[in-house]
C-alpha cells in the first residue's frame, strides 16, 4: 500500500475487496470486506461483524460496565452519513 | 492588519490547510473525538487521511482509545483540525 493518495477517496478506493474497519455513529464498528462505495460513502460490505457498545448503569449503586454485543452480517449496505472513519483492518 | 499576516500560509482558510499537508495534526470531530496523526491529503468536503492515527476521548489528559495506521474520516464529521508543529 505504497501507492500515492492523492485525495481521500484514494485510500478508500485502495481498500476494496480488503477488510476494513468502519467506526459509526451510535457507538457502533463494523469489519467487514469492502466490495463498493460511493463519494457519499455509502458502503456495501461483505462477511461483516458488528460490535455495539453498550454501557449498562446499575440503577442501585450507579455503576456502569460497557461490554461489546456482537453480531455477524453476510452483506450490508450502510448509508454514508453514518460513517465516521474508514481504517484499512 | 497586514502585519497580523506573517507568510502567505497564513492568508485564507484554504492556504492554511494546503499549507498542513503532511504535517502533524490535531482533528476534533463533532462528538469530542480527539485525532492525532500525520495529515496525507484533504478534499472540498474536509475529508481527511491521517496516518500514525491516535484516539482519544478528547477530555484532558485521557487516554488512547485507539490507533490506526491509516485512516479515512468523513469530512462531515469534523470540528476543527489543528497544526499540531510548526508551519
Amino acid at each position: 500500500m505504497t501507492e500515492a493518495i492523492k485525495e481521500p477517496l484514494d485510500l478508500v478506493r485502495l481498500s476494496l475487496n480488503e477488510q476494513i474497519k468502519v467506526k459509526l455513529r451510535g457507538d457502533r464498528e463494523l469489519i467487514g470486506v469492502l466490495h463498493a462505495y460511493d463519494s457519499h460513502m455509502n458502503l456495501i460490505l461483505g462477511n461483516v461483524d458488528e460490535f455495539v457498545t453498550v454501557v449498562d448503569v446499575d440503577s442501585t449503586t450507579l455503576e456502569s460496565t460497557t461490554r461489546f454485543v456482537k453480531r455477524s452480517m453476510p452483506m450490508l449496505y450502510i448509508r454514508g452519513d453514518g460513517v465516521i472513519l474508514i481504517s484499512p483492518n | 492588519m497586514s502585519s497580523v499576516v506573517q507568510s502567505d500560509t497564513k492568508g485564507s482558510p484554504s492556504a492554511f490547510l494546503k499549507a498542513i499537508v503532511g504535517k502533524s495534526v490535531v482533528v476534533k470531530l463533532n462528538s469530542g473525538l480527539l485525532y492525532t496523526g500525520i495529515l496525507q491529503c484533504l478534499d472540498g468536503y474536509m475529508n481527511l487521511v491521517i496516518t500514525d492515527v491516535r484516539e482519544s476521548s478528547g477530555i484532558a489528559g485521557s487516554p488512547i482509545t485507539s490507533t490506526y495506521g491509516e485512516a479515512f474520516i468523513r469530512g462531515n464529521n469534523v470540528l476543527y483540525i489543528s497544526a499540531a508543529e510548526a508551519l
